[in-house]
């Protein structure tokens, strides 16, 4: 790891912090007075989310930011949070003192990779004003809150204390607080409004955490409330040894160096993620190292060895070792369900479409990519859509245009999803705004600013199939909001006009109303399906119906596939209809004669999920006619799904070994036969429980 | 020569288009209503009366979409609208008919355009005239002034004698609406030809400088796209007096299109194109070559205008080797110019030369 710590690390000693500062503020974050801000609300706001999420608590958070000298740029910022506090006697140590903690060094995701910390706003606070930062922190076992100000002696290199104390501490309400931290900082900075401000900054962390409720008073004491949307909390992350695959020589020499271990074989075994026992014997033969060396005697060209075997440069048999990907427990996905959950209530508008796609390895390290699309309602259509970057939950705000993220985007043909794009390149032109979250045990940055991410081929396929997914989803919803317009006019066309020509017609001629079922039939002459998706508040379920209309003069057939959120845990209920699960997330349902005019309903309930959740039923179909409503079912499509899931299942198996044998877990798909025309419906004898599998046996 | 129905055979006209639509409702199908293709591709010149009508091409209006579906309903109010106006004695402007259908609920109109069309559309299929349908048109007649005089029933039933030239101010006899024999009679003339003209400041031009009467003439403001009622009265001076009319326009795409519905017939009234187009009707100008030969200022034909006279060149109303000639011309010049351009030679050129030169090689003058 070559990052700012290091370099902190290793300069600290020979010049005073307050000059290095000085030369390094531009990668620090404090180049600016209005970055400056910025970045003093991030270090804060990180630092109370992640004590947050390490104490399995729910986040609210308070920002206040006032003028307190508006000619000489000095503004006080406070941010309380409701996290578990800080024990009197660490407070020095975490905002007084250097690389406190352990988070630089573990490898699993945490939103502190991306910066100095809380100290750099103390000592930024020091240098601009020369005033100190007040803490205030309470921890739930003791009854009152610890205060202390803390600055920085700039000649000693040293963090000062003054005016320590206990107090009670009240909420405004008037009851007692039971913890949280309170950071009171007065800095030289400016506040801005627009796409780079302490605004845009919440607004986006608010996306993303939707889990946790954030409030901001901005210097014209405007307030904005952003909600707590679930009260799920981000999985708990745990930390991963190292992949062989993302080890560099200087790092395998210190791990060796420093290895209490009894020989290389343990050494392998006990320290990196991906090494089975067979992996460590044939990496050893591949090097030419015995694994019984004691590790004193392990020295320059048999590092260098071992490095090459871990890199597939020496091989056994003939091949690089294989090696197990790391495991994905490190990595905390927001999940699919959550991102648009954030997006819906930070941005209004028709649609939204989020994919979380499975855990993927780049260099030894894991990795994952989620996406987002918000699209129609309040946004602007004729100006480039709204680019939303994340690494590890925190946002990117500064360096779009070079950032990996910002390429995926622009690497995709949005006019074939129904986005505007001069020439196909670009970032798209619509009322629309993308989020790009990466998720990694090990984010690079272009720059030590940690603004814009590197370019990593592995990530950026990843990120590209993930936007191309997300436009398909945008595409199919279009398609679908013009299908249902047409279907509403049909509707219209024959439940109100023709009654009324019918009407008319016998009127002006004295004649009777004629009968209009075959009339009906011919205009029609299509199946029609209908689909509502509704919250139930009674039963705290999504109840979802899909009627089918046959507007034909012939017996119809078909299969009908529903999507479902069954990867976001929710559940089938009351399924009175049968069916059966056709792929992760598609329900189906064999429809074997639909009888001319008649109607069909197929009901269930989803549960397991919140409010808001799902609101959108996409209906397919398999069969030789249309049906107006819904679409014909992609087998491309299904394919996908199964894939991803066979990669979750993967992924989920405990045994390493399991992969290899995989094929007989897979089902073999029988081709699903299709009446091809009216005539060829034939009566299908239902077994008891009135459904047929779509595999062709029984359920 | 009028052609006015009765009321009751108007009435008996528009139930075979409700019976249509009843019909296919009784025997399962959608009910539709089935009218000639309005395009230049179904026109077709007749021989016996030498104007251009609709062809056979017919096209069926069924209600299998919203939009169809709708156009019918909104005939069946029309044709209710009309039965009523019919019974009352009333009559009223397509424009007041476009307001009442505000009270049709699902059958209102879109636009005033739809209710134009649909008038139309219900004249075509009925073989009526909307004087028939006791539907008024909103745009106004032309300006007539010469020595010509007429007979026009006033609105308390009395006839009214007027010379177009001695009983009128500057601007003119006022066209009506309705030009029939119930409401105009030709009296006499002493004028050799009619004169058509797009613009209004050429024919003040001409007043001004005393034309009509210097050649003998009468004039006619068409104001753009003549009115049904403009096309009708030249029509009628042209037949009942035998008197050569000659047309005097922009030279632009657009003119040559207003030439065309005034000698041949315009594709959206080709119905009725006996009763209104002027077969004897001739150019005079301004022509492809006048923009050559009197070297006139001229603008540059913008992309309508080509596309206009590309169109031109498949009319088969535009058909001849004259027309093709000059459309051709006028794209290969890629100019325009208008009948005011005269004016570069001054105040009096049109009349002392331009018009002289022009009727003189057609024999008037």
């Amino acid at each position: 790891m070559t990052g700012i710590a290091q370099k902190l690390a290793s300069n600290q000693k020979q010049v005073a912090i307050s000059e290095f500062f000085e030369k390094n503020k531009h990668f620090l974050g404090f180049d600016s007075l209005a970055r400056s801000l910025i970045t003093a609300v991030k270090e804060a706001v990180d630092n109370a989310l992640d004590a947050c999420e390490e104490a399995r608590i729910l986040p609210t958070i308070k920002i206040q930011i006032t003028k307190v000298d508006a000619k000489k740029d000095i503004i006080r910022l406070v941010v309380e949070d409701n996290g578990p506090g800080i024990p009197q006697k660490s407070i020095e140590k975490v905002f007084g003192q250097l690389l406190f903690g352990s988070r630089f060094h573990a490898i699993r995701q945490s939103r502190g990779q991306q910066g100095i910390g809380i100290t750099g706003v103390v000592m930024y606070c020091q240098l601009t004003t020369g005033r100190t930062t007040h803490v205030r922190s309470k921890i739930a076992t003791e009854p009152t809150a610890a205060f202390v100000d803390i600055g920085l002696d700039t000649r000693k290199n040293k963090a000062t204390k003054a005016n320590a104390g206990r107090e009670i501490w009240y909420n405004e309400d008037g009851t007692g607080k039971e913890h949280g931290t309170e950071v009171t900082a007065e800095m030289k900075a400016k506040y801005q409004k627009g796409r780079q401000s302490v605004w845009q900054y919440l607004r986006m962390t608010s996306i993303v955490n939707p889990h946790a409720e954030i409030i901001f008073v901005d210097p014209e004491g405007e307030k904005h409330h952003w909600t707590r949307v679930t009260e799920r909390l981000p999985t708990k992350v745990e930390s991963i040894k190292p992949h062989p695959h993302g080890i560099e020589l200087g790092q395998l020499q210190r791990m060796i160096a420093e290895s209490k271990d009894l020989n290389l074989n343990h050494f392998l075994l006990n320290n990196f993620s991906g090494v089975t026992n067979r992996a460590r014997k044939e990496l050893c033969q591949a090097a030419e190292v015995e694994g019984t060396r004691k590790m004193k005697s392990v020295k320059g060209d048999d590092i260098r060895s071992l490095l090459e075997a871990f890199q597939g440069e020496r091989v056994f048999n003939g091949l690089p070792v294989k090696l197990l990907k790391p495991p994905t427990n490190c990595l905390s996905p927001i999940e699919e369900m959550l991102i648009k959950k954030g997006l819906s209530k930070t941005i209004d508008s028709r649609f939204v479409t989020t994919l979380t796609r499975v855990p993927s390895v780049t260099q030894g390290n894991p990795f994952q990519v989620e996406v987002g699309l918000i699209f129609g309602g309040g946004m602007l259509a004729d100006k480039p859509v709204e680019v939303l970057r994340f690494a590890n939950r925190v946002p990117l705000m500064y360096q779009q245009g070079g950032c990996l993220l910002t390429k995926a985007i622009e690497s995709v043909d949005w006019r074939q999803y129904g986005l505007d794009q001069a020439g196909g390149k670009g970032v798209p032109k619509g009322p629309a705004a993308i989020l790009v979250h990466l998720a990694s045990t090990n984010v690079q940055f272009t720059s030590e600013a940690k603004e814009a991410l590197a370019d990593n081929a592995e990530v950026m396929e990843e990120a590209r199939k993930a936007m191309l997914e997300m436009g398909r989803g945008l595409r199919k919803h279009l398609e679908k909001k013009k299908k249902m317009a047409k279907t509403r006019e049909k509707f219209e066309l024959i439940n109100d006009i023709l009654p009324a020509i019918a009407e008319k017609s016998a009127q002006i001629l004295e004649r009777p109303v004629p009968e209009l079922s075959g009339s009906i039939t011919k205009i029609m002459s299509a199946v029609i399906s209908e689909s509502t998706t509704v919250w139930n508040k009674e039963t705290k379920e999504t109840d979802v119906e899909i009627v089918l209309f046959n507007y034909t003069s012939r017996v119809r057939a078909y299969t009908i596939l529903a999507t479902w959120p069954e990867k976001s845990g929710a559940t089938m209920e009351r399924n009175e209809t049968g069916g059966r699960k056709e792929a992760l997330g598609v329900w189906a349902w064999k429809l074997d004669s639909l009888q001319p005019g008649e109607r069909t309903s197929i009901k269930y309930s989803l549960g397991g999920l919140e409010k808001g959740d799902w609101t959108e039923t996409e209906i397919l179909f398999r069969g030789s006619q249309d049906v107006i409503g819904a679409t014909k079912m992609d087998e491309k499509f299904l394919q996908e799904i199964r894939r991803q899931e066979q990669i979750l299942d993967e992924n989920d198996s405990s045994s390493p070994e399991a992969g290899d044998g995989k094929e007989e877990t897979t089902p073999t798909v029988e081709v699903h036969k299709v009446a091809t025309a009216e005539e060829q419906v034939e009566p299908t004898v239902a077994p008891p429980n009135g459904q047929r599998t779509l595999f062709g046996g029984d359920v | 020569m009028s052609r006015m129905r009765t009321p009751e055979e108007t009435k008996a006209a528009m139930h075979e288009v409700v019976a249509e639509m009843y019909d296919r409702m009784v025997k399962g199908e959608p009910p539709t209503m089935t009218l000639p293709v309005r395009t230049k591709n179904n026109i077709g010149f007749d021989k016996k009366l030498g104007v251009y009508k609709y062809g056979k091409k017919q096209s069926i209006r069924d209600a299998t979409s919203l939009g169809s579906a709708k156009q019918l309903l909104r005939a069946l109010h029309v044709v209710e609208f009309i039965e009523e106006m019919l019974d009352a004695g009333k009559s009223s402007t397509l424009r007041e008919m476009y307001y009442i259908s505000e009270a049709w609920g699902m059958g209102k109109f879109g636009s005033q355009n739809d209710s134009n069309n649909l008038a139309e559309d219900l004249e075509i299929v009925t073989k009526c005239l909307r004087e028939d349908f006791k539907l008024r048109p909103e745009e106004d007649g032309a300006r007539m002034i010469g020595n010509l005089t007429l007979r026009e029933r006033n609105r308390r039933g009395e006839w009214m004698r007027i010379n177009a030239r001695d009983d009128v101010g500057d601007s003119g006899y006022g066209v009506p609406y309705n030009v029939e024999l119930e409401k105009i009679e030709l009296l006499e003339h002493d004028i050799d030809f009619i004169m058509a003209i797009e613009t209004g400041g050429m024919f003040d031009r001409l007043i001004e400088n005393g034309f009509d009467e210097a050649y003998r003439c009468g004039l006619l403001h068409l104001k753009g796209q003549p009115a049904r009622s403009t096309r009708r009265i030249m029509k009628r001076m042209s037949e009942e007096w035998d008197l050569p009319v000659v047309v005097f326009l922009d030279g632009d795409p657009w003119s040559f299109r207003i030439f065309a519905s005034i000698a041949y017939g315009a594709i959206k009234t080709a119905h009725i194109s006996e009763y209104l187009a002027t077969p004897s009707a001739t150019y005079l100008g301004i022509t492809a070559d006048d923009i050559v030969a009197y070297d006139l200022p001229s603008d540059d034909l913008s992309k309508k205008d080509i596309e206009a006279l590309k169109a031109e060149l498949t009319d088969p109303r535009f058909a001849d080797s004259w027309w093709q000639e000059q459309i051709n011309m006028m794209l290969e010049l890629d100019k325009k110019a208008e009948q005011q351009s005269l004016a570069k030679y001054g105040l009096d050129f049109v009349t002392e030369t331009y018009l002289p030169e022009k009727l003189a090689e057609l024999g008037l003058a």
